[in-house]
């Protein structure tokens, strides 16, 4: 069992009791929709500027971002192939914890039986944030509050301990700020000819 | 579901392409002359599209759509739809007026969509060809 794992205990105990937030929290949770609101916003972020500079310049950051996306989606996948410190909330030895969170994913989401940590969901979102962030401040909160209540949504779902999601969170950011900051800027010209492509295909 | 998706995609940025196409003067993407109806026309779309997908049917369940499928059902989607977007809009404006007459100033690889600023896809491959002609010349 993974620290803090009374806290799942705690949120789950709120599955039931108000049926609106359930159901706030069954879009929320959604494998779908969450994650599409963050990719439109960063696709109208690409398109959207009418100064020619500006729109040059927030292209490179979503490009940024969506790199930091698929690379900390890879760090998961490392981690998982490497460790799999303990399984679902629904699935611990923990009766107590182990029913309560069974309950909350049969009636808000269903149950995932890859491994939990870190949060895959709350590892992208959060990429996503900082990369998004780190070039337009407006955009890149905004996407941290999704992230945000993605992360939660899968919290109270009983999906995801505590640690799974802070975990993916830190490496979410941590991703995206050595992409964005490090890596990036070091592999020029390469983002500067895949911008070129995108340019000669009238797709930037 | 993977269908599902790739239709929900579709629409919604089909919705966003038309917003963002106001804001950045992008006239050669415009289905409307009048931003107003291209807002509500974009702002539908999107809220259509999520409204039918979430409501058709329940969409918590395990599916095989995840990870990297629901990345490159994603990036197909947006690109498939910004071509429809750009074709439709040549199309439809072509039928009005007949812009993008003279050859470009810059390369195509510098200017990237600004050229839709001032012309529609088709007269800005158009253009692009006269100018190759021309330098040729």
């Amino acid at each position: 069992m993974p620290p803090l794992a009374g806290w799942t205990l705690w949120i789950t105990g709120f599955v039931g009791k108000a049926p609106a937030l359930d159901h706030v929290m069954h879009l929320l949770v959604n494998d779908f929709f969450i994650p599409l609101c963050i990719c439109l916003i960063m696709l109208a972020l690409w398109l959207g500027h009418s100064d020619r500079l500006k729109r040059d310049r927030i292209q490179i950051t979503v490009m940024y971002a969506s790199v930091s996306i698929g690379i900390s989606a890879l760090v998961v996948k490392l981690i998982n192939a490497f460790t799999n410190p303990w399984p679902r909330p629904f699935l611990v030895d923990d009766s107590v914890i182990r029913e309560s969170a069974r309950r909350a994913a049969e009636t808000i989401f269903y149950f995932p039986h890859d491994p939990t940590f870190p949060s895959n969901g709350a590892t992208i979102a959060f990429a996503a944030a900082t990369g998004v962030w780190l070039g337009n401040r407006t955009a890149g909160a905004i996407i941290y509050v999704l992230a945000t209540l993605w992360a939660v949504a899968r919290f109270y779902a009983g999906i995801h301990f505590f640690v799974d999601i802070a975990g993916g969170a830190v490496i979410g950011i941590l991703t995206a700020l050595f992409i964005s900051k490090i890596f990036m800027p070091r592999i020029e010209p390469l983002p500067t000819w895949v911008m070129k492509l995108c340019r000669l295909l009238y797709l930037a | 579901m993977a269908l599902d998706y790739f239709i929900l995609v579709f629409i919604s940025s089909l919705g966003v392409y038309q917003i963002a196409a106001i804001h950045a003067k992008l006239d050669g993407l415009c289905f409307f002359r009048h931003p107003v109806v291209q807002y509500i026309f974009g702002i539908l779309a999107i809220i259509g599209a999520l409204g039918w997908f979430f409501t058709s049917k329940d969409r918590n369940i395990h599916t095989t759509v995840e990870g990297s499928q629901q990345l490159g059902l994603f990036l197909a989607s947006i690109v498939a739809s910004y071509l429809f977007t750009a074709i439709l809009a040549s199309i439809m404006q072509a039928r009005v007026s007949s812009k993008g007459g003279s050859p470009r100033e810059g390369k195509q690889y510098d200017m990237g969509i600004e050229t839709l600023k001032k012309t529609t896809l088709f007269g800005g491959i158009m253009s692009s060809l006269r100018r190759e002609r021309k330098d040729k010349v």
